[in-house]
This record gives structure tokens, sequence and C-alpha cells, in this order.
């Protein structure tokens, strides 16, 4: 079953060449943008769970143009001085939207009763350049962020720029190798805490795994592969190290997409399992039911929602 | 294991009788003792038991349940479909599967 999220960026498609015995160097196949490096599994292990009620409904105008309301009402975390104790204050708001996707040109746009605003600009000014700029601004001072990407796609490599406000600067890079084999890296600047940092990525895909590493000076390792069992079954499993503060963290996830369902499950190194269930209910109505259990801290979470359209 | 420390238990009381005599022994305080750390042992290994039983009970109950139901519900699904298809000799379409 396809997703019932669409990504509001979606990837571009590549195409792989048949299997054949000779690899040719000169025409290998573009390889997944830099930030959809872990897609796959981040799919299955990290799956959406919240708290509390949420409530979405989207209804289509037009071709290309959309609105969207959502209610969303639950308790949110807040951050406490020590680790063991999670404070929450029950929080409810309201959210409408607007979309206008068209293949050359995305905008969506979000406003909250908190007085929250968001936007994304997705537009591909020629058949390789694609600029993308994303903002969101809140009641708070110096809550604001706004981020700008622009990308370029050649044959078998992509290359992206990155400005961000607070003085952030980013460039990554990644390459097809075999068409299997993609490499990449990453440098970013930022300004305030003056820091910069470098970072390299690989991955390796087949028709039934994809497998895939980061490193990066921020003390951040990543390393993750999924099986594809079947169309329908695929396990996932993820580790993750800091080595400035020597903590790892596995996890281990499945996500199974039925014809009238998608449950996802995963269960983590530190005493973290979770669950998230959609249902589809009848045409364009998604039932979502999701769990969250953290054994070490003892804290449990567990919302329902409902999806039109 | 009984070690005897110098007969100390049993010449305490002078004439004190038999029972006494034996329930202030050496060996029968070293059972008590004994058997209170046992207790206190398995209190413990039936604390954590159950503590393990628990944790495991409710991850099991979040992550393997709803996928039962729904693989359940997708085998009903197909066997309808089987049904269907003999049915009707032609698969349903995905028009006529609806609740």
């Amino acid at each position: 079953m396809a997703d019932l999220f669409p990504p509001l960026v979606t990837a571009q498609i590549d195409d792989k060449p048949k299997v054949d015995e000779k690899v040719d160097y000169s025409n290998l196949p573009c390889p997944v943008p830099y930030e959809e490096l872990h897609r796959e599994a981040y799919m299955s292990l990290k799956p959406d769970t919240f708290e509390g009620l949420r409530f979405d409904f989207t209804k289509g105008l037009n071709q290309k143009f959309g609105l969207c309301h959502s209610v969303m009402m639950g308790p949110t975390e807040v951050p406490s001085q020590s680790p063991d104790t999670v404070i929450k204050i029950p929080t409810a708001h309201y959210e409408f939207g607007a979309n206008y996707i068209d293949p050359k040109l995305m905008l969506v746009g979000r406003v909250m009763t908190d007085g929250r605003q968001s936007a994304r600009v997705r537009a591909d000014l020629t058949d390789k350049l694609m600029v993308k700029a994303n903002a969101q601004l809140a009641n708070e001072p110096h809550m604001s962020q706004a981020m700008f990407n622009f990308d370029y796609m050649g044959s078998d490599y992509r290359a992206q720029l990155q400005f961000g406000n607070n003085a952030l600067v980013g460039a990554n890079y990644i390459q097809s190798v075999t068409p299997r084999l993609s490499l990449g890296g990453e440098v970013f600047w930022v300004g305030v805490p003056r820091k910069s940092g470098i970072g390299y990525a690989a991955r390796y895909e087949t028709d039934k795994m994809v497998a895939s590493g980061q490193v990066a000076s921020t003390g951040l390792m990543a390393m993750n592969y999924v099986q594809k069992v079947s169309d329908k079954v695929s396990l996932a499993t993820d580790f993750m190290y800091n080595y400035f503060s020597r903590e790892a963290v596995a996890s281990v996830g499945y996500d199974y997409m039925l014809r009238q369902s998608r449950v996802r499950g995963k269960i983590d190194s530190n005493g973290v399992a979770s669950a998230l269930l959609e249902e589809r209910l009848s045409m364009g109505l998604n039932f979502l039911m999701s769990a969250e259990l953290d054994h070490k801290k003892k804290d449990y979470k567990f919302g329902f929602g409902l999806t039109v359209g | 294991m009984a070690k005897r420390i110098g007969g100390a238990g049993k010449s305490g009381g002078g004439d004190s009788n038999i029972l006494a005599r034996i329930s202030n022994s050496e060996i029968v305080s070293q059972g008590r003792r004994a058997a209170g750390d046992a207790v206190g042992v398995s209190k413990k290994l039936i604390w954590s038991t159950g503590k393990a039983a628990w944790i495991a009970g409710t991850t099991f109950l979040i992550l393997v349940v709803p996928l039962i139901i729904e693989m359940d519900r997708e085998a009903q699904l197909n066997e309808l479909d089987l049904q269907q298809a003999s049915l009707l000799g032609a698969p349903a379409s995905p028009a006529q599967r609806g609740m």
C-alpha cells in the first residue's frame, strides 16, 4: 500500500538499469539526495508517534490546490532539569494550511492558533536545478528559522548548497560510484556558535537490501541496514554512536505494508518500544493509533487519530 | 559447609532442656540464617521475574498484537478474494473490495 503520508518533498526517482554482466561506468544512475540517504531505514525506524488526539482533514479544491485543517490535542513535553522526570503540559491547537502542488512548483503554508507559521517552497528552476526554501516563524523572539537550499542534479551526482539564518552555510555532494554504491560528503559552518563540521556518507543498495553509513565530525556515527523481505514486509536495524560522549543506541524495527493497513514497530536499546498502526477504514478515511513505551523512564505515550482525505 | 566454631552454642545455659539446647545450637542458627537468605533471594527473584514479565508482556502487546490482528484480517481478505475469484471466475476488482 503506498505511503499514506507522502513526503512533502518528493525524491527524484533513480532508475536502475537491469543487472548485466558488464558495468557501464559512464552511464551510472543518479543517486538519492544526500538528506534521503537513510530514507528507507528511517521510514521503519522513526515512525511519527504522537500523544493525544490528532485529526487531519484535507480537502482538494482543484487538481493542484488543497486546504487542510488539523486539530491536535494532547500533552507536550517540556524539557526538565533532571533527565529522569518528564514534565508534560496539556495543549491543544488547530492548524490551517494550504497546499499548491504542481510538478514544477510546490508551495505549502501552515498557520497555527498559537501563532506559529511555517512555509515551504520547492521550485524546479530548470531541469537540473531546484530551489527549496523552508521558514518557520514563532511568536517568541529568536525562535524563527529559515533555510534555503539550491540543488543541482547531474547525470550521476548531486550537489547541494544550503543557507540558513544564524549564519548557517552548508554544502553536500553525492556521487554514484557503481550502479549500487554511492558515496558523498558534506561540510557546514555555523555562525552562532562558531562551529564547522565535515561528514562522509556511503550507501549501498540492491533490490533486496539497502545499507548506509554516515560519519560526521560532530561526533555522530550512524549505520543502518534495511532488508526487504518481500514487497509487503521490510525489516530494518540501526546503530548510532557518538564518539565524543561514548553513547551508543541500537534499534530494530519492522514495517508491514498490507492492503488495508500499515503497521510499524521498533524496539530500542534504551528500552523504548514504539508502534504505529494506520488502518484504512474506507476510501479516504484512515485511522491511526500510536504507542510508545519507555521502560527506563516509565513514560508511556498513547495517541489516536483520524485522517480524512 | 557447616563450620563448627568451638562448639559455642551447645554449652550456653546450664541445665536447659534438650529443646532449648537444640534451638540454640550452631547448626540451627545457621539453618535459620540460610532460610532467611533463601526467602530474601526468592523474594527478589519473584520481584525481578515479575518486572521482566511486565516489560515483556507490555512490549509484546504493543509490538506483536496489532501485527497479528492485521495479518489475520489480511488473510481473511485474501480468502474472500479467492472465494470470489472461484465463484465468478475472475479476480475481484479493487472497487468491489470495501468493508
